[in-house]
This record gives structure tokens, sequence and C-alpha cells, in this order.
């Protein structure tokens, strides 16, 4: 059961890796950041409950703040990049284009 | 329940990743971590499941509508790249492997040496550091893409 439950958030966690590494617009790369942030909660969150590492709970707490900010921080570069470069890829800042 | 819980998440993302217009995609993301939320509050962890339903999941629907309204109802159309979702298949399953290999072995010694565990009395010092090099992180990020920006605004004019 517990096995089970970590597999999924391997899963999830492999989900945004290839979300974040395909590259594509800021907004799927924000929601594959969330993915592989969460996949972290989840980790954490079973083995507080089925192994007992109750000061996981915490860093979870802690893990749940850093990804609010990270979101928060990253979508205002997002939106600096947007209105200066006119850009919705993070590849084209560098002067790759896809397609 | 957990696994039609997890099972349920895991769909939504995936749906989330896949879906071409940008709102039932960000709708499709919020509905996955409410579920986690539902999942955390199964597992008896009732405010961390709280917490990410009512801050976690409200805050991130309100930035995520707001980089909506930069990208348009529907996403642009990039080039796919099979070769990142192999790579991040080949992860999960090595992942998966060294875990379920190591898995005996932790339950093992987590129901011989059980012990009340005292919040960051131990490791305390090890958290720091790890935070402290995220925030670095985060740091440089920033100021290296305000840089970029500043270097293409002064090209563009």
């Amino acid at each position: 059961m517990f096995e089970i439950e970590i597999v999924f958030s391997f899963a999830l966690f492999a989900l945004g890796l290839y979300g974040v590494s395909s590259g594509r617009d800021f907004l799927r790369i924000f929601f594959s950041l969330e993915m592989l942030l969460n996949a972290v909660i989840m980790i954490l969150a079973t083995t507080a409950h089925y192994l007992g590492f109750t000061q996981n709970i915490v860093l979870a707490y802690m893990v749940m703040v850093l990804a609010t900010l990270e979101a928060a921080a990253g979508l205002l570069i997002f939106a600096a990049a947007n209105k200066v470069a006119k850009v919705l890829n993070p590849d084209a800042l560098q002067g790759e284009e896809n397609d | 329940m957990n696994i039609i819980l997890l099972s349920l998440a895991l769909l939504l993302a995936i749906s989330s990743l896949l879906i071409k217009k940008s709102v039932p995609a960000m709708i499709s993301f919020v509905l996955m971590m409410f579920v986690l939320g539902l999942y955390y509050i199964n597992l008896d962890a009732k405010l961390l499941g709280l917490f990410q339903i009512f801050i976690y999941t409200g805050g991130i629907m309100v930035l995520m509508l707001f980089g909506v309204t930069i990208i348009g109802l529907e996403f642009p159309h990039y080039k796919k790249k099979p070769l990142n979702a192999v790579a991040a298949f080949a992860f999960f399953v090595l992942i998966t492997t060294l875990f379920l290999r190591g898995a005996d072995k932790l339950q093992h010694i987590t129901t011989t040496n059980l012990q009340e565990s005292t919040l960051f009395s131990a490791s305390y010092s090890d958290y720091v550091i790890i935070f402290a090099l995220i925030a670095s992180s985060i740091l440089y990020t920033t100021v290296k893409m305000s840089a970029v920006l500043k270097r293409k605004n002064r090209v563009k004019k």
C-alpha cells in the first residue's frame, strides 16, 4: 500500500520532469514545476503517515510555501519577459525560436 | 480510496499537460491539486490538506489566471519532444526500481527502531542550508533573468 502511493508520486514527479524539460510556454512550465513540488509534498506526507516521520509534515508546509512563492516570482518574470521581449517561450529569450 | 484519489490526480495532471486550451488545462491542474488535498485529509494530515486546498490551490489558481490573460485562450503550438518523454519515463522506472529494492529495509528500520520524533532538534541546521541554497538559486535566477531582459530591451531599442 505504502509503496504504491510512493510510486504514484514518482509518476507525478516524472510527469513534471517531462513538462519542465520539454520547455514549451511559461504556463505549462509552471504547471510542471508545481507538479514536481506536489510530488515531493506527497512523498513527505505519505512517509509521515506510514513510517512515522512526523517532522516531514513541517517540511511539507515549508515546501508548500516555497512553491507558492516560486510561482509568484516566476509569473512576475513571465509577465516582464512578455512585456519586454513579447515571448511566451523561455527558449526564445536566448534567441532560439521553436517553430 | 487513496489509490483512486491518486489515479484521479495523475489523470488530471496528464490532461493538464495535454489539453490545448489554456482554461480547461488550468481547471484540470487546479482539480489535481484539490484531489491531492483530499488525499492528505484521507491520510489524517487534515491541516496539510486544508492548507493545500484553501491556500495553495487558491493562490496558484489566481496566479495562473493572471498567466492565462497573457497566454490567451489557446496555448501556442510548439514541436513535440518525444526524447524528453522517454527520458522522464526512464527516470521513473529507475527511481521506482531503486525505491522498491530498498523499501523493505526502510519499513524494517521504522518498525524496529521507532522513536518519538523531535521536530527539527537534530537536523535544523541541515534544513537551513538546503533552504538557503534554494533561496540563493532563486535570487540568482531572478537577477540573471532581469539582466537578459534588459539586454534584450536594449537590443530592441
